[in-house]
């Protein structure tokens, strides 16, 4: 039956929303761990060293048994410290470990269910809402909110609010025209940038440089040389043609007489909302998460799918159920897009595509030009208490006799 | 098995393998024993009094246990990563990452509009304090304000049909029985009581910024919505009749059979004694009680339920042994409450000219069930080099369940496409449908003949139907 198949999950392709849900934990894993590794790897050359040098300067008398004390107390204060920057990494481990399995956890739920009208279904898919609903109010930066719902629904570890909260500060920091923590963030992610050839960090130190001309004092035009030499001349195979233009601000200062339009953007405020744009994208691709909130897409497609021609109509259809004071309890479950909720915002997507017609059995046109399926209409007029030959009109409650109806077949 | 099952298991798999292997802790302790080896080389210097010899032979001696350690340190690194690497596998063979539509996104600039909605979804869901948090947070008062404006016109409206005029009893607290003298539009003074009486666990911040927003009214009717709803959840049915019956003008104009279904509940209720229903063993529980409550409440309903109302007095016949008796359907309350619940729910809501649903989980729902077929879609267009334009509709097929269909469509059989206002779907005289503009195609003249029988008609006996 057509409908069974409409309802049947497809286990295959269900999860599309759910993509990044596991993708993120893992990137957050892999790049805990390259930062213990680092860490690990830079402690313990810089130790084995100097242990190397205390033990050969002690052999050879060189080095004092104080010193050699001394040195001792340095390395053990090194281990310490290492120690308890591997403490912190391992614990970030464990979070996501467990992160990772109630995700898990909560996809396998879905393996059970096989049709969308199993009633475990519509609480998995309300959880799903819930969890699209936190990833938007992240990305839009309302994160008290997030945090919010996230507490009351606890459902902490299907959300990923510590990962956005950090990508908001980064990213308010930017807009207030603060370079330093975005220069960090690359910093931490030097090689994955590279991989994805993100031209954020070249943006950035171009940002500082233009910073400094804007001052327009001879010393901080010398500040402005050396910082470009230092960091924007390696950029100047990646990227020449900013790389010259760079140089050409020095002519040209956002306060002179008729600046050239392509001098004057890059001096102007807005580079600081590009900047915070670039930033969001590079923190995006760099996790594996898509470019616009889940929501968008799964609320694109649901409008659409479930969007008929009626939905933005003049008319008073039959079957759409508008809000309105003649409204029956048989016609009573609003359609979605009809809704004060999504009306307006459906207007603008394309409506669903049938091929097949989907109406009642045994449909009676009345008089004034509106049909309904025949057990409608004895439901209401019963419901009414109409004597026996007469019908009543769902929506308009205009009362006809039944020898006025025609049959329809459509 | 399908794909899904196994690629879960084997996801499965890799993380019961991750969480039994040894993580990053496990170098900790590694850690301490250098830290340990360290301090006691510094120990034995400083126990010999600094002597050079020792030092010399002491710090010496622990050059390559130190390395080893290290080396083992490196390994169990190794280790961590094999594993992770694997899960990271898994994750790429079986969900590997497609690419969600992100071309075109219809909801770009539409902030405001989806912020409503949300706020509207949550106020739904009874979740008063995110939602207010939310309005905050969005600057949305505004916005809500002209839901309000809607939703209050709908208000004016069913006032006026109330034929038995009751003030709508929000108020649940013991000591304020008498509310007769509460004005109807008074929504703002008996707002503020149930939330306080009850102090639903809204901290006071919120309680002001609720009551600070313009748009409270909003909240104000699903608060009441929500106070009813906790009543009849614990079986106290009182607050729900009294809705009913404030609202009984527009509740029948739709037909519904609300206010009989809560009384007729209530009667059985009663009906069970006090043993079932925890209420107080006197002369109004019980069967007696039941029929007192019958003789005072059921004449409202006049004739239109005769019939039940027949069966609920018969039933009072068999009511040492229900269980056996032919009434005993009537009788069984396990999902009486659910279902009364959410008939209450879909009345309330649609009185106020919502639907009983929340629209934006249905339409994720939807969502999430129409994707894949556009990526399908967008992957064979690409592949041929066309693009996906928006035209006014899809360009192809997304069946959704038959609750989820809540439009009549009609598909002209003859053109194949959906009739739409400009585009109507028109009966001729022998019965048969078509779309407006098929009709046209098939006119010689002023004639036409029927494509599915051999009769014949004019152009102007076809006339224009509502779906």
């Amino acid at each position: 039956m057509a409908d069974h198949e409409a309802s049947k999950i497809n286990h295959d392709n269900h999860l599309l929303l759910d993509q990044p849900l596991l993708r993120l934990p893992y990137e957050l894993l892999r790049k805990n761990f390259r930062s213990a590794h680092f860490t690990v790897e830079k402690e313990s050359t810089t130790l084995n060293k100097l242990l190397k040098e205390t033990a050969k300067g002690s052999l050879d008398g060189k080095t004092s048994p104080e010193d050699v004390v001394k040195n001792l107390d340095t390395m053990i204060a090194k281990m310490r410290g290492m120690k308890r920057k591997l403490s912190t990494y391992a614990n970030k481990e464990t979070r996501l470990y467990k992160q990772l399995d109630a995700r898990v956890a909560h996809l396998h739920e879905l393996s059970d269910m096989h049709s969308v009208e199993d009633v475990k279904y519509e609480a998995w898919s309300r959880k799903r809402l819930d969890r699209l609903l936190v990833d938007y109010m992240l990305r839009h930066g309302y994160n008290t909110s997030a945090q919010a719902l996230a507490n009351e629904r606890e459902m902490h570890d299907l959300v990923d609010v510590e990962t956005f909260l950090t990508m908001s500060k980064i990213r308010e920091s930017l807009e207030n025209g603060s370079v330093t923590e975005a220069l960090a963030w690359c910093n931490d992610n030097k090689k994955e940038l590279r991989k994805l050839q993100s031209n954020l960090e070249f943006l950035l130190r171009c940002q500082q440089y233009i910073e400094l001309l804007r001052i327009n004092t001879p010393s901080k035009s010398v500040e402005a040389i050396t910082h470009a030499k230092k960091y924007i001349a390696p950029f100047q195979e990646q990227y020449p043609d900013e790389v010259r233009e760079m140089a050409a601000l020095l002519a040209h200062r956002p306060t002179d007489k008729n600046l050239p339009p392509k001098y004057a953007t890059w001096y102007s405020p807005d580079r600081w909302t590009k900047l915070a744009t670039c930033f969001v994208e590079a923190h995006n691709k760099l996790l594996g998460l898509p470019t616009f909130p889940l929501l968008h897409t799964a609320l694109s497609s649901g409008l659409s799918a479930l969007k008929t021609p009626a939905c933005h109509g003049t008319q008073k259809t039959t079957s759409s159920s508008q809000p309105g004071h003649s409204q029956t309890s048989m016609t009573s479950t609003v359609c979605p897009i009809c809704s004060i909720e999504l009306n307006e915002l459906a207007k603008n997507v394309p409506y669903a595509h049938h091929s097949k017609s989907h109406l009642d059995n045994d449909l009676l046109l009345l008089p004034n030009g509106r049909v309904y399926g025949q057990a409608k209409l004895d439901e209401y007029a019963a419901k009414a208490g109409l004597p026996e030959g007469q019908v009543k009109d769902l929506v308009t409650g205009e009362v006809y006799s039944r020898t006025a109806l025609k049959k329809v077949f459509a | 098995m399908t794909a899904q099952t196994t690629a879960m298991e084997a996801l499965q798999k890799e993380l019961d393998r991750l969480n039994r292997a040894p993580g990053l802790s496990a170098t900790e302790d590694r850690v301490d024993k250098i830290i340990e080896m360290l301090t006691s080389v510094k120990d034995q210097i400083v126990q010999s009094g600094m002597d050079t010899h020792v030092a010399s032979m002491s710090i010496t001696k622990i050059q390559n246990p130190i390395k080893s350690t290290f080396d083992k340190i490196n390994d169990d690194l190794k280790g961590v990563t094999a594993t992770q690497r694997k899960l990271g596998k898994t994750l790429d063979k079986h969900f590997p990452l497609k690419d969600l539509p992100s071309t075109h996104d219809a909801m770009a600039d539409q902030e405001s509009l989806i912020n409503r909605a949300i706020s509207m979804h949550l106020l739904r869901e009874g979740q008063f304090s995110v939602a207010s948090t939310f309005i905050e947070e969005t600057g949305d008062a505004a916005t809500l304000e002209n839901v309000n404006a809607v939703v209050e016109g709908q208000d004016q409206v069913s006032a006026s049909d109330n034929y038995d005029d009751e003030p709508m009893d929000e108020d649940r607290d013991d000591d304020d029985d008498d509310d007769e003298d509460d004005d109807d539009d008074d929504d703002e003074d008996e707002y503020m009581s149930p939330l306080e009486g009850a102090a639903t666990g809204l901290g006071f911040r919120q309680l002001q910024n609720l009551s600070s927003l313009q748009s409270h009214e909003l909240e104000a009717k699903f608060s009441q919505m929500y106070t009813i709803l906790q009543d009849i959840k614990s079986r106290n049915l009182l607050s729900a009749i009294e809705w009913a019956r404030s609202n009984s003008g527009e509740l029948e104009a739709r037909g519904s059979n609300l206010e009989f279904e809560l009384s007729r509940l209530q009667y059985v209720w009663l009906f069970k004694g006090p043993r079932v229903n925890g209420l107080p063993d006197n002369e109004l529980n019980g069967t007696a009680g039941a029929l007192l409550y019958a003789q005072q409440n059921f004449w409202r309903f006049g004739n239109r339920y005769i019939g039940e109302i027949q069966q609920l007095a018969n039933a009072q016949i068999y009511a040492r042994n229900l269980s056996e008796s032919p009434y005993r359907h009537i009788f069984s309350t396990e999902t009486a409450f659910a279902d009364v619940a959410s008939s209450f729910t879909r009345e309330f809501c649609s009185l106020l000219g919502l639907s009983a649903e929340s629209p934006l989980y249905v339409a994720v729902t939807a969502g999430a069930l129409a994707l894949p077929l556009l990526i399908k879609y967008q992957q064979a267009t690409r592949a041929k080099g066309t693009e996906w334009t928006t035209t006014n509709e899809l360009a192809f097929e997304t069946p959704l369940p038959e609750r989820m269909l809540y439009h009549s469509i009609f598909v002209c059989p003859v053109s194949k496409e959906q009739t739409t206002e400009q585009n109507p779907p028109m009966m001729i005289p022998c019965g048969h449908v078509l779309a407006k503009e098929t009709l046209q195609r098939l006119l010689k003249g002023t004639r036409f003949k029927c494509p599915y029988c051999p009769a014949e008609g004019l152009e102007k006996d076809a006339r224009r139907i509502m779906i």
